[in-house]
């Protein structure tokens, strides 16, 4: 009898093992389903709707001050829940097709107001509602977020000191996500794993692409001035509709990878947002999984659940795990980084990003120089649906003239409430939302470009800099159109890192950098 | 129908977001209740017009307004008020103030229904009003096919005053219907309709049968405004009494 059991977990484990090699591209996966915890909160067995208010507050809705932002935001309340009501109503065969149509369809012309996700997916909700919970409730918080940085009239400090708040309101109900960084490759490393991306591909990058936008948002709206908001999202609207929701990734976009700047200063925001997406993947996975019974799926989802709240992990530090790697408790993170957790391959610092191979994200993504640190950021290039952090002006310039299409660069400048957005066209012509914009640029040693590639909101501003660094004393202030015509190329510093994907461990380019 | 448009006007120029048209509540713009309360820590006003014709008698205006909080998970309190006016004598009347409490019991949970009951206390404020009247209302929310839904409303009311010819405690039964309109490209519209059997307070009379049919259309993020007409359409004893009641509301969470 013991040698037939141990036999038949044998071929079960094998079953398990090839039912993951599907999709050819599967990171290595446990043979063993995860077994229910002992310490499973309450609350998933409560009947109770549990329905929760978002905070009352004055900025609530004040994403509707960039229309089409927001209904893009409204449309991707759609997808998971019309997926989920076709993964368990039977209509599995039709993700790809019928249900993708409907969901691009919403998805292109987003409904003007909130959907209610539970209303779409009633037979998912009665089988899962607790699960609805936790992603309710994870969802305000992104809209609220977004919210206060979107609402005029307040202050940067004040619109952090609320978002501090938001996440202590947040984090108080029993359904938090943690914000503890989380080990990736674990979070997807089960008999399950990447069933749904790899059975289902066109969907799954619905999903991805509208993860996209959940996260790449931040940026384009921290400590950005409200009225210079929306003409960003004019070009990243645009790369949503046209090629994010159609992109084939090798891995969900993470919110510090689109949105570094906000994800320094809220980490555990921005973890909180990645274990919520590696949740919905997770459920995606348990639900495709057509080994599982009914009874497994109900149990791996609340596991799944289990393993993301901010409950289960109460006591552990960011950064800690290193003596448990790859496990439930390891929350280390990138030096550089402290708003995500380690993904697949992840050597401290250094990366694989969808799209842009392998980048270091202590250096600049440009020149290869170490980031400065402190507050004095230097600037972001938004291009091609990716995020980096540059040194100084010239290497985000310089890096948004090799990449095609339309980008944004937002830089420091002298006043730190003033933040400067530049937007290429399509011919790379640049326009800024400081009109009175003034450029320094001494060309010298790169590592010390930050101190002579600066904006400034006025000649003024420009001058003043100028009498304090002596050195600089011979620089003439460059207009936009002056400074925009230059383009020193890629620096000699720039050093590419070479490495296979670790998602396709077959021969590749390593992405486009 | 002026006057409806100006409240209507009004209500929608003045008051800020909240609410969701899938979500019912009695005359907002018909009688039932679905089985879910507002959320913990919504405060929610609904508000609205109703006009009662009658065949033999001129017709009434009410406004009614309410206002909820979800004070904890699946309960909500509120206190309502509802002014009428009456052409055929003239004079407005007050009416009573209405205290409410409502307790959802659990959510749908696979071919389980939803659960939730509420009490309502109406206090004697009115003209001529006599006793506390009390309501005790059982509800419970199935989904049936896809998205559509059925509420199933119970209902036994009693008066703390002995009235002669008028019963002191009565009961009704109401079966509502919604289906959500425009799926799946559509997510703000809720078609409702309902079949209630009401017992008469009017000892000559017995139970009253009404039907009725009316639409939820979010108009803003949280804010919905419903439109609702019912008539009566068989008495098992006597004659109906109203012809046609129309509701026009505004809902608003915050």
């Amino acid at each position: 009898m013991r040698n037939t059991l141990l036999l038949f977990v044998a071929l079960t484990s094998v079953t398990m093992a090839v039912a993951q090699d599907h999709g050819g591209h599967q990171p290595t996966r446990s043979g063993t389903l995860p077994t229910m915890p002992s310490d499973l909160p309450r609350w998933i067995s409560s009947p109770g709707a549990d329905h929760l208010f978002y905070k009352a507050a004055p900025y609530n809705w004040a994403i509707e001050r960039i229309p089409p932002f927001a209904q893009d935001m409204y449309g991707t309340g759609v997808g998971h829940a019309m997926a989920y009501e076709a993964l368990v109503t039977g209509r599995k065969a039709q993700l790809e097709t019928k249900v993708f149509e409907t969901i691009d369809r919403v998805l292109q012309k987003p409904p003007r107001i909130p959907v209610d996700e539970a209303a779409l997916s009633p037979t998912f909700v009665r089988k899962y509602g607790y699960l609805e919970k936790v992603f309710d409730w994870a969802h305000i918080l992104h809209f609220q977020t977004i919210d206060v940085l979107t609402h005029p009239g307040w202050s940067d400090a004040q619109k952090e000191a609320e978002i501090e708040r938001l996440w202590s309101f947040y984090s108080a109900q029993p359904y938090a996500i943690t914000g503890l960084p989380m080990n990736m490759e674990y979070l997807d490393s089960f008999p399950f794993s990447g069933r749904f991306r790899s059975n289902y591909p066109k969907v799954n990058g619905l999903f991805w692409g509208y993860h996209w936008l959940q996260t790449v948002n931040y940026d384009m709206l921290f400590r950005v001035p409200v009225q210079d908001q929306a003409a960003q999202y004019s070009v990243l609207g645009s790369q949503y509709r046209t090629t994010e929701l159609y992109r084939m990734r090798d891995f969900m976009p993470m919110t510090a990878e689109m949105s570094p700047r906000f994800s320094k200063r809220f980490p555990m925001i921005a973890n909180a947002f990645d274990n919520l997406h590696m949740l919905h993947d997770n459920v995606n996975d348990i639900l495709a999984a057509e080994e599982l019974t009914e009874k497994q799926r109900q149990e791996q989802v609340k596991i799944a659940i289990y393993r993301v709240l901010s409950s289960t992990h109460k006591g552990h530090e960011p950064g800690s795990g290193e003596d448990v790697p790859g496990s439930l408790h390891d929350h280390r993170h990138p030096t550089s980084t402290p708003g995500m957790g380690f993904m697949k391959g992840m050597e401290d610092d250094v990366m694989y990003m969808s799209g842009m191979g392998w980048m270091d994200m202590s250096v600049c993504a440009h020149c290869s120089i170490p980031l400065p640190d402190g507050p004095m950021w230097g600037a972001t290039v938004t291009a091609d649906g990716w995020t980096m952090l540059v040194r100084c002006l010239m290497c985000a310039r310089d890096m948004a003239a090799e990449t095609p299409g339309r980008a944004i660069i937002r830089a420091a400048t002298e006043d730190p409430s003033r933040i400067l957005v530049l937007i290429s066209d399509e011919e790379g012509i640049l326009t800024s939302n400081i009109p009175g914009v003034v450029f320094l640029e001494e060309f010298g040693e790169h590592p010390e470009c930050s101190a002579w590639s600066r904006a400034f909101t006025s000649k003024s501003a420009f001058d003043q800099f100028v009498r304090e660094n002596p050195d600089l004393a011979q620089s003439k202030p460059l207009s936009l159109d002056a400074w925009a015509q230059i383009n020193r190329g890629t620096p000699d510093t720039y050093r590419k890192i070479d490495r296979p994907n670790p998602y396709r461990p077959e021969p590749t380019t390593g992405g486009s950098r | 129908m002026r006057l409806i448009s100006v409240i209507a006007t009004g209500l929608l120029a003045s008051v800020v977001l909240a609410v969701d048209h899938n979500n019912v509540d009695s005359g907002r713009p018909l009688r039932f209740d679905d089985a879910y309360s507002i959320a913990y820590r919504e405060r929610a006003f609904e508000t609205g017009f109703t006009l009662d014709t009658f065949r033999r008698s001129s017709p009434k205006y009410g406004l009614k307004t309410e206002y909820k909080y979800g004070f904890a998970k699946n309960q909500d309190i509120g206190i309502g008020f509802e002014p009428s006016y009456s052409t055929s004598n003239r004079r407005g009347d007050f009416g009573n103030v209405e205290l409410s409490y409502f307790n959802g019991l659990r959510r749908e949970i696979d071919d389980q229904p939803a659960l939730a009951y509420r009490l309502d206390v109406g206090l004697p404020t009115g003209t001529g009003s006599k006793g506390v009247e009390v309501r005790a209302r059982g509800i419970l929310t199935k989904t049936v096919g896809q998205y559509d839904k059925i509420h199933l409303n119970l209902d036994v009311m009693t008066s703390t005053a002995r009235i002669m010819d008028e019963r002191q405690t009565t009961a009704g039964i109401t079966v509502g219907y919604t289906k959500p309109l425009g799926y799946p490209t559509q997510f703000d519209r809720t078609l409702v309709a309902q079949f209630s059997m009401e017992q008469s307070r009017d000892r000559s009379r017995d139970w009253v049968g009404s039907v009725g049919l009316g639409i939820r259309q979010q108009v803003g993020v949280r804010s919905v405004l419903d439109f609702g007409i019912e008539s009566d359409v068989f008495e098992t004893k006597g004659r109906a009494k109203s012809s046609v009641r129309f509701a026009i509301g505004y809902s608003v969470g915050f």
